[in-house]
């Protein structure tokens, strides 16, 4: 078993909304489990509101959870020094979805690139300019592109600036939000080989946050589902995505627009809408659109159990073994990871 | 390496400010430069002292030596204007100067952390903001007496608040955006990730505002100066220079037009700066 | 039959810009044809065009005609009075189409009586079958709704709902669901197939995502960089693409069966369409290319309902048009 390199505890994330004296407040995470294991890619997927970017962000120390822990190396972050702090930082970056924001446009590529090796005193200037070389070659970009400013590069060259900023600290641990969504698809597909080399090329540990189903099947060893700040399934990526144990990713396998379809799919489907995080219902956050909801979804919170091919889901329905006419793909015996 | 040659990146420049607006934030940014020009070598140009009282030339019309007319002293127009001009010009400028130099770290620091400074620190803003701006110059003179300084100062009160103002919100469009999460992730500590990249980027919206603010501020300072709150004599001021020349309207108009055609020439130029830099800094960044 | 959409060598410009060039495609009374291609290579404009939408920076040449009109050729007048009555349009952002100062109820009765003398009880009566239609719950209660209360998929339906409202011929949907969440996109889609089987409505949709097209279209048009390059019926797009631009869509998809890191990119980028390049403007990109490709290769069928421009994918017309390539370089 690998190394746990990052993981959040029972991490809870709450926002307050509406202005001033209002009480409300948005639930982006409920008490998530989650570890990255070293030299995985690791999936988390989700529509909008399932918390995965607040799951990302906390991982990554920019959101600070308001109860649980994140742990680096099993040490708890909240608790580091100045100097374990940075350490940290460095060792985990970020790549973001927009490749429109996520560059300041006022600067040029080489001085974006050299952003962390400059804030966290890496090497002497001419060193740090190496590396920029280095990485820019790395992720397919030349001196041209270096001297450019954002708004002079496409989508997919400035994606490329994104990841290179964030391979410059050499860090161990990289999580990319949405990184493809908004590019094309043959741009996109080049990204994505960008992707898969430099985790084989540095040994990198990947983040991906996606809600393309077909990124993570394409990508992933390892996926965790969300739906409204709660991790409702997850494991392998082959297990989960061909044979989906808990309702919620069955809906969402059947609801993606890719051909193949797993069988017994119009029956998976989920109606209604996706509640608002502000208020989430009680109990088991699906219950109210969920085909197999049952007493107990609606009073009791559905803990995420251990299934006998290794899996982890979160449902009353299939720990009782009461999946109505869907079998239940948890109970054959565990495939090997990728 | 994962493919073959990519392109390279396009040239896009900047946009260029095409047709009407161009032109006219050139004309606005020629007009400005003279007058800057004006208003520094005006010891230099003045033909006569603006003090020489001539008692020959009082109420003199528009000659060779005197292109402005003699006011009710018999004293040069021209160079008259030029002295007052350079006063209230810096005048303007200084309070303007001391409204951003304010108002921007209050309103980066408002819209950057948020929540509890946010509102510590816009509260006496709003506060400021909520006076109406004539009331607020005259407590302010009733405390220290009337004086160009003291003008100054109540300009700056003024501004101060609308600047503050303009930087938060801008800060805070700009705070959201994904590249400021990146520099800290990158290790940039708050300070360097402001001055880095906050203020630049945020900084463009409070520049338009304040040049042409810039052109308000002269009105107000030769308002004040007219009802004689403001500068006051000997001291020159183009507001002294409209009161003066209205006693004296109907013999020698000349008195009174020259100071406002100046106080006039100087808004308009600095309207059609703000107007150029308003149209050069929104398209940036935000192509596609 | 005469086709009830027809573009005929329509090509759109943006100043120095060729946005479309050249297009000519059909759609019969019915139908439901996707348009498939990725940013930039002008099906909006298409749509936009269609619709009498388009800047007036834009030139257009060609004709669109529609039941055998020329759209072109009517005036603004006439336009306005097709918008929204005989052809309707949804865009990507639903929130966006919608006037925040009104009730979703009032803005389908409002497209109602924009173009029908009915009465208002009237409007409101089939406003609130619409809304019921598309799947609004409670819709007595939420027809006085304001848009923001609503999440993203059911603003969509009210779109969809005033779009419909009239009955139009013609139905033209801009990635209707891109900015809606995966479970939301199937319902969508499903709305929308079954309310063009109840009505009739001939349906034009519009998406960079070939798996949208293939959940709802029975045939697809592919664009690239302002050319129609294929046309088929779905199933054959999948199964037999011609068009290497096609070829290369499908092969970029990830997929589970596709090991990590071999995604077959197609290298190079869109070309600048300010100064694309002579002929078919795949052909910088394309692992197909030759000297005739300079020419603006000709449509021909590779089978019944399945066309290609392209002249590796015709052999035949392409030695013809090598020859003529070979001639006219003569003194090369």
């Amino acid at each position: 078993m690998s190394e746990t390199l990052v993981a959040a505890e029972r991490v809870s994330k709450r926002f307050r909304v509406g202005g001033g004296v209002s009480r409300r407040e948005l639930h982006a995470l409920d008490t998530v489990d989650l570890d990255v294991r070293r030299n995985e890619i690791l999936a988390i997927v989700g529509e909008s509101g399932s918390g995965k970017t607040t799951l990302g962000r906390s991982l990554l120390g920019l959101a600070s959870p308001t109860s649980g822990r994140v742990l680096f190396r099993g040490r708890d972050v909240a608790r580091f020094g100045r100097d374990e702090r940075r350490r940290f930082r460095r060792a985990l970056q970020p790549v973001f979805q927009n490749p429109y924001s996520s560059l300041d446009p006022r600067w040029r590529v080489e001085r974006i690139v050299r952003e962390g090796l400059d804030a966290f005193s890496l090497g002497t200037p001419a060193e740090r300019r190496a590396r920029v070389t280095e990485v820019l070659e790395a992720v397919g970009l030349t001196e041209r592109h270096a001297r450019s400013r954002p708004h002079e590069l496409s989508g997919g060259q400035r994606q490329r600036v994104a990841i290179a900023a964030a391979l410059a600290p050499r860090p161990e641990l990289i999580v990319a939000d949405e990184p493809v969504s908004a590019l094309d698809v043959l741009v996109q597909a080049q990204i994505l080989n960008l992707i898969a080399s430099l985790h084989r090329d540095f040994g990198l540990t990947l983040v991906l946050i996606t809600h393309d189903l077909d990124v993570v099947a394409h990508l992933a060893d390892r996926v965790a589902v969300m739906y409204l700040g709660r991790i409702v399934e997850s494991g392998s990526a082959a297990d989960v995505l061909e044979r989906p144990a808990h309702p919620y990713t069955r809906a969402l396998v059947a609801s993606s627009v890719h051909t193949h379809r797993t069988p017994g799919a119009e029956r998976a489907r989920l109606g209604g809408e996706i509640p608002s995080a502000v208020d989430p219902p009680r109990g088991c956050h699906l219950h109210l659109r969920c085909p197999l909801a049952m007493d107990v979804c609606r009073g009791v919170v559905p803990a995420l159990e251990p299934r006998p091919d290794g899996r982890l889901v979160a449902c009353h329905a299939v720990s009782a073994g009461e999946t109505g006419p869907h079998t239940d793909p948890t109970k054959e015996e565990p495939h090997a990871d990728r | 390496m994962t493919e073959t040659a990519l392109e390279l990146p396009r040239r896009r420049s900047l946009p260029r400010l095409r047709g009407r607006v161009g032109r006219e934030a050139g004309v606005g940014l020629g007009l400005l430069a003279v007058l800057g020009l004006l208003a520094v070598l005006a010891p230099v140009l003045a033909p006569h002292s603006p003090e020489a009282i001539d008692q020959h030339r009082v109420l003199g019309g528009l000659t060779w030596a005197h292109p402005f007319g003699s006011d009710a002293l018999g004293r040069d127009v021209l160079s008259r204007v030029l002295f007052a001009f350079r006063a209230s010009l810096s005048i303007s400028l200084g309070a303007v100067a001391i409204a951003l130099a304010v108002g921007i770290p209050i309103g980066v620091a408002a819209g950057y952390f948020g929540r509890a400074l946010d509102a510590v620190l816009m509260r006496p803003i709003d506060l400021l903001l909520a006076f109406p701006a004539l009331l607020l110059a005259l407590s302010l003179i009733a405390i220290t007496g009337p004086g160009q300084l003291v003008t100054m100062f109540a300009i700056a009160a003024i501004y101060l608040p609308i600047l503050a103002r303009v930087v938060r919100s801008s800060t805070l469009a700009v705070a959201s955006e994904a590249y400021v999460e990146g520099a800290r992730a990158r290790g940039a500590s708050h300070l360097r990730t402001i001055v880095q990249h906050v203020v630049p980027n945020a900084i463009g919206p409070a520049l338009v505002q304040a040049s042409v603010l810039c052109g308000f501020a002269l009105q107000i300072e030769a308002a004040l100066a007219f009802i004689g709150l403001g500068a006051q004599p000997p001291t020159p001021s183009l507001g002294l220079m409209l009161f003066d020349g209205y006693q004296v309207l109907e013999q020698a108009p000349w008195a009174d037009v020259f100071p406002g055609l100046a106080i006039a020439i100087t808004v308009v130029a600095f309207n059609l700066v703000g107007d150029g830099l308003r149209a050069r800094l929104d398209p940036r960044g935000i192509t596609r | 039959m005469t086709p009830l959409l027809r573009f005929r060598s329509v090509s759109v410009r943006f100043g120095d810009v060729s946005a479309v060039d050249d297009v000519s495609l059909e759609l019969s009374e019915g139908e439901l044809l996707g348009l498939v291609g990725e940013s930039g290579c002008g099906k909006t404009t298409l749509a936009l065009a269609t619709m009498g939408l388009l800047p007036s920076s834009a030139t257009v040449e060609g004709a669109i005609d529609f039941r055998g009109q020329d759209l072109l050729a009517l005036s603004e007048d006439e336009r306005r009075r097709l918008r929204g009555d005989r052809i309707s349009m949804v865009f990507q952002d639903p929130a966006a189409a919608l006037d925040p100062a009104f009730s979703i109820g009032d803005q389908v009765a409002e497209t109602i009586r924009a173009h029908r003398p009915v009465g208002r009880r009237e409007a409101k009566a089939r406003a609130l079958s619409l809304l019921r239609e598309v799947g609004i719950a409670d819709a007595e209660r939420r027809y006085r709704d304001a848009p923001h209360r609503l999440s993203g998929g059911m603003q969509q339906r009210v779109v969809i709902a005033t779009a419909l409202a009239n009955e139009p011929s013609l139905l033209i949907a801009d990635e209707p669901t891109t900015a809606l969440d995966a479970t939301i996109q199937a319902q969508i889609l499903d709305l929308i197939r079954d309310l063009r089987r109840r009505h009739g409505t001939t349906v034009l949709l519009i998406a960079h995502d070939l798996g949208v097209v293939a959940r709802l279209c029975r045939r697809a048009a592919v664009l690239y960089a302002g050319q129609l390059v294929e046309t088929a019926p779905v199933e054959r797009i999948f199964e037999a693409p011609a068009h290497p631009y096609t070829r290369a869509l499908l092969a970029a998809l990830p997929d589970r069966s596709r090991p990590r890191g071999a995604l077959a990119a197609a290298a190079g980028q869109v070309p600048d369409l300010a100064a694309p390049p002579p002929g078919c403007r795949f052909a910088p990109r394309c692992p197909l290319v030759r000297d005739e490709c300079v020419r603006r290769p000709l449509r021909t069928a590779v089978s019944s309902g399945h066309d290609v421009a392209c002249w590796a994918a015709a052999p035949a017309a392409s030695t013809a048009a090598g020859e003529i390539v070979a001639a006219t370089n003569g003194g090369r």
